[in-house]
């Protein structure tokens, strides 16, 4: 089974309880002495724990004073409340979470625990599995500063930005810019390939203020921050699969339809049909059944989850469905048990296929 | 020395049931001369020990090197007692040794009476000739050999010579077990001479073999990764399956862990096959009602005593495949055939013997006795019915089907009612109602009558 780290859910996260069994066991003269020095430590604890936060929660007037002609961009509060950008964020929180699990580091919220760096950096040493050379940990403003520049730096490179400029920078990050955040998470979930499954065409609206003259004039407009992909799955070497999908779409057809009639053969014995390869495989219940149908066996019905509940329990039959397929001779699926459960069509065309060419003239 | 035949000759009742309860024990193993604890037992005139060997399912008709069986022993040394405890336990009374002869022979060389009349009233023929031509008749004195010349007569007897005739060139006798067998766990995989492949399965291939002059079957199992793990648990495990102490069990000999190339499973060979074999392929054994209730006892029996040790890792499944056929048709439950806790995870591949529950839930979450008690009744059908059960159907849809769908066995008409009464019992829908291995036994015994 595939074991990646999962971070705990928000529920474990549970309140220090020391305080009330202090309460308890001392006496009153005590108990008074025992409140200060918790008093002492909760303020110790905040000077460390605090941020060294560059916006002031007072924010002075000028700040907010454009000069002529100045333009400044700024998100409508009501799109932060679609339920796409909301799933979105979620998504990348858990994600960002699942990533540092081993690291013991949990997000909660993208603008406030992003912008200094310090996530960032550790992402990127967990994702390119590289170290990089910069302070662990930074209190000044200036510090955070150069330490998120030299990150960016790093992803940026990474991300092949040598020409193109992209849609964020050290100035828009550190001043918590929620979509200059967002655009920077999307592209490393692209371009790693990430594990999930984003929510496809979110758009958020921007609006821009801009001063002419004495007049403040505010335009409006939409922001994409995903579009549809068809390749979620796991990068691997170029296959019959990757040329399939670029150059022949119409023998793409031809191929799903034999995959089908393939797989109905035998889930038919079952009494099941499927109609959509992408989607119709996703919870592994299919893959399971289909499995034993093929390899001469009874999957025992507590060894998976037969109608399951979530993601985790999909997760958990797909990968239980690719140790059996091992266990009967086949290779390792190009696949990650992960990208089933995201209905990505091409690695479930490269599962299937795997058991086409053992299997297909079984009757 | 201290061993077992030592405490048999001297009749130490205690020693002798101590090392009887330790599994890994087997009873029917001989010392140098072959002699069985049975065979020490008897000469020595040990009733009680005696008793106890034959409770425990000794082999009354193993030979020694000079192809005795303890009957002849008994019946030389005058044990009147342990003479009738054997013919009730059916012991062959015409069983000649290598001079030729017969437990009778020596009763009359050595003038018992009782005994020679015992076994004369038990069959045992007066006019056959050892290998110098002599009748028992020949053999006892005047006054005996009239004794058992008239009884003879009366019970109908020919009385006319029958020669001596060379046997022992068929093979026919069962040499108690070589000791050697019971004594290692762990085996060198060069020491086995591995000749012919016999099958592959997905468990793994089985070959056949020979080890220490003894015909051995090992069965080099299949696993994708054998690591570290895997070979600490397989050392673990396997010695559980050397149970050597009950006749309808047949042990693990020993194992050879070569992790991480192979892990293989050493049994003995049984030229008969297993239980499935006799019954769907043309074995030329007859499996009537009597056979089928004998079949039915001897796993009843072996099933109780595994019950006894609650053992629950490594898993055994019942079903036909997994019971083998001894040379004297006596069945035995193939430990080899268990499953390790590193084996086969998350494929069964003969469900048609399982319970609903069995297929639907852990082994921690079942009454796992119940299930196997199921697994009985499934057996049982096989052997009223001479059919595979669910044979039309491949392994997942037949699961699947009882699981979820309520498939079970159909008893055709004309099956023995007493067998279809005790089918029905054993696979009670609801698992706490079926009746246990030891229930199940004496209702057996009384079949057989």
């Amino acid at each position: 089974m595939a074991s990646r780290p999962k971070s705990p859910g928000p529920n474990s996260a549970r309140s220090d309880k020391e305080e009330s069994f202090w309460d308890k066991i001392g006496t009153l003269g005590r108990k008074k002495r025992i409140k200060e020095v918790q008093e002492v430590q909760a303020e110790g604890r905040y000077a460390i724990d605090s941020p060294g936060n560059p916006n002031n929660p007072e924010i002075p007037p000028e700040d907010y004073a454009l000069r002529d002609n100045e333009q400044r961009a700024i998100i409508q509060p009501q799109s932060l409340a679609d339920p796409l950008v909301k799933e979105l964020q979620q998504v990348l929180i858990d994600w960002i979470n699942d990533e540092l699990a081993n690291q013991r580091i949990i997000v909660k919220n993208i603008e406030e625990d992003l912008y200094d760096g310090q996530v960032l950096h550790k992402l990127w040493e967990n994702l390119t599995g590289r170290k990089l050379d910069v302070l662990e940990v930074t209190q000044s403003e200036e510090g955070q500063r150069e330490k998120l520049s030299i990150v960016l730096n790093a992803v940026n490179h990474v991300l092949g930005f040598h020409h193109k400029i992209p849609k964020w920078s050290v100035e828009s990050v550190h001043s918590k810019n929620m979509v200059a955040i967002l655009h920077l998470l999307v592209a490393l979930v692209r371009h790693f390939r990430a594990p999930i499954r984003l929510p496809e065409n979110v758009f958020v609206t921007i609006v821009i203020a801009q001063k002419n003259g004495q007049i403040l004039s505010a335009q409006k407009y939409q922001e994409q921050i995903t579009s549809q992909y068809d390749d979620v799955g796991m990068r691997c070497e170029r296959d019959a699969f990757d040329t399939l999908f670029d150059c022949a779409p119409e023998k793409l057809a031809v191929v799903k339809k034999s995959l089908v009639t393939f797989v109905n053969k035998h889930l038919n014995k079952l009494n099941i049909e499927v109609a959509n390869l992408s989607t119709d495989f996703k919870d592994g219940v299919y893959l399971c059944l289909l499995m034993g149908l093929l390899g001469g066996f009874f999957v025992p019905l507590y060894d998976f989850h037969l109608t399951p509940r979530d993601a985790d329990q999909m997760v958990h039959n797909v990968a239980f469905s690719f140790e059996l397929m091992q266990d009967v001779g086949l290779p390792q699926p190009k696949a990650r048990p992960e990208d089933i459960v995201n209905m990505d069509l091409k690695s479930t065309l490269r599962v299937l296929y795997n058991l086409f060419t053992k299997y297909r003239n079984l009757s | 020395m201290e061993d077992i035949f030592h405490w048999c000759r001297e009749g130490n009742a205690i020693q002798v049931r101590l090392w009887l309860d330790d599994t890994e024990h087997d009873m029917n193993q001989g010392d140098d001369h072959g002699f069985s604890p049975l065979h020490w037992c008897a000469k020595e005139g040990h009733t009680k020990l005696v008793e106890m060997l034959l409770q425990r399912g000794a082999r009354v008709n193993a030979t020694n090197m000079g192809d005795d069986i303890p009957l002849h022993l008994a019946a030389a040394h005058g044990h009147l007692d342990i003479v009738l405890m054997l013919l009730r336990h059916r012991s062959d009374v015409n069983t000649t040794n290598e001079h030729g002869n017969s437990p009778l022979h020596y009763a009359c060389f050595w003038g018992y009476q009782a005994i020679a009349e015992e076994l004369v009233n038990h069959g045992a023929l007066v006019s056959v000739a050892n290998k110098d031509g002599d009748t028992p008749l020949d053999k006892a004195k005047a006054l005996l050999a009239k004794r058992v010349h008239d009884l003879a007569v009366e019970s109908g007897q020919e009385l006319k010579k029958i020669s001596f005739k060379d046997q022992s060139w068929l093979g026919l006798k069962t040499r108690s077990r070589d000791a050697t067998l019971s004594r290692y766990k762990g085996i060198n995989i060069r020491d086995l001479e591995l000749h012919t492949k016999i099958a592959i399965s997905p468990s793994g291939e089985t070959w056949r073999g020979r080890w220490q002059k003894n015909d051995i079957i090992a069965k080099i199992l299949n696993i994708r990764d054998c690591n570290a793990r895997v070979s600490r648990d397989f050392n673990e495990e396997f010695p559980k399956l050397r149970i050597f102490s009950h006749p309808n069990i047949l042990p693990v000999i020993g194992a050879c862990n070569n992790a991480p190339q192979n892990l293989v499973v050493i049994s003995q060979y049984m030229p008969r096959g297993s239980l499935h074999e006799l019954l769907h392929s043309a074995a030329g054994v007859i499996v009537d009602t009597a056979q089928a209730v004998r079949f039915a006892l001897d796993i009843a029996r072996g099933m109780s005593f595994l019950h006894s040790l609650e053992r629950i890792i490594p898993e055994y499944l019942l079903n036909t495949y997994h019971v083998m056929i001894d040379d004297d048709l006596t069945a035995r439950i193939n430990m080899g055939d268990a499953k390790f806790s590193f084996q086969e995870y998350g494929r069964l591949y003969q469900p048609a013997w399982m319970s609903p529950e069995a297929l639907q839930r852990k082994r921690s979450d079942r009454n796992w006795e119940a299930c196997d008690m199921w697994s009985f009744a499934i057996c049982i059908w096989e052997l009223a019915t001479r059919e595979v059960p669910f044979a039309d159907l491949s392994p997942m849809e037949c699961g699947m089907r009882i699981a979820t769908e309520g498939l079970r066995v159909q008893i055709p008409p004309g099956t023995s009612p007493y067998l279809t009464k005790l089918i029905n019992i054993c696979m009670n829908e609801d698992p706490g109602k079926r009746p246990t291995f030891d229930m199940i036994i004496p209702i057996l015994d009384k079949m057989k009558r």
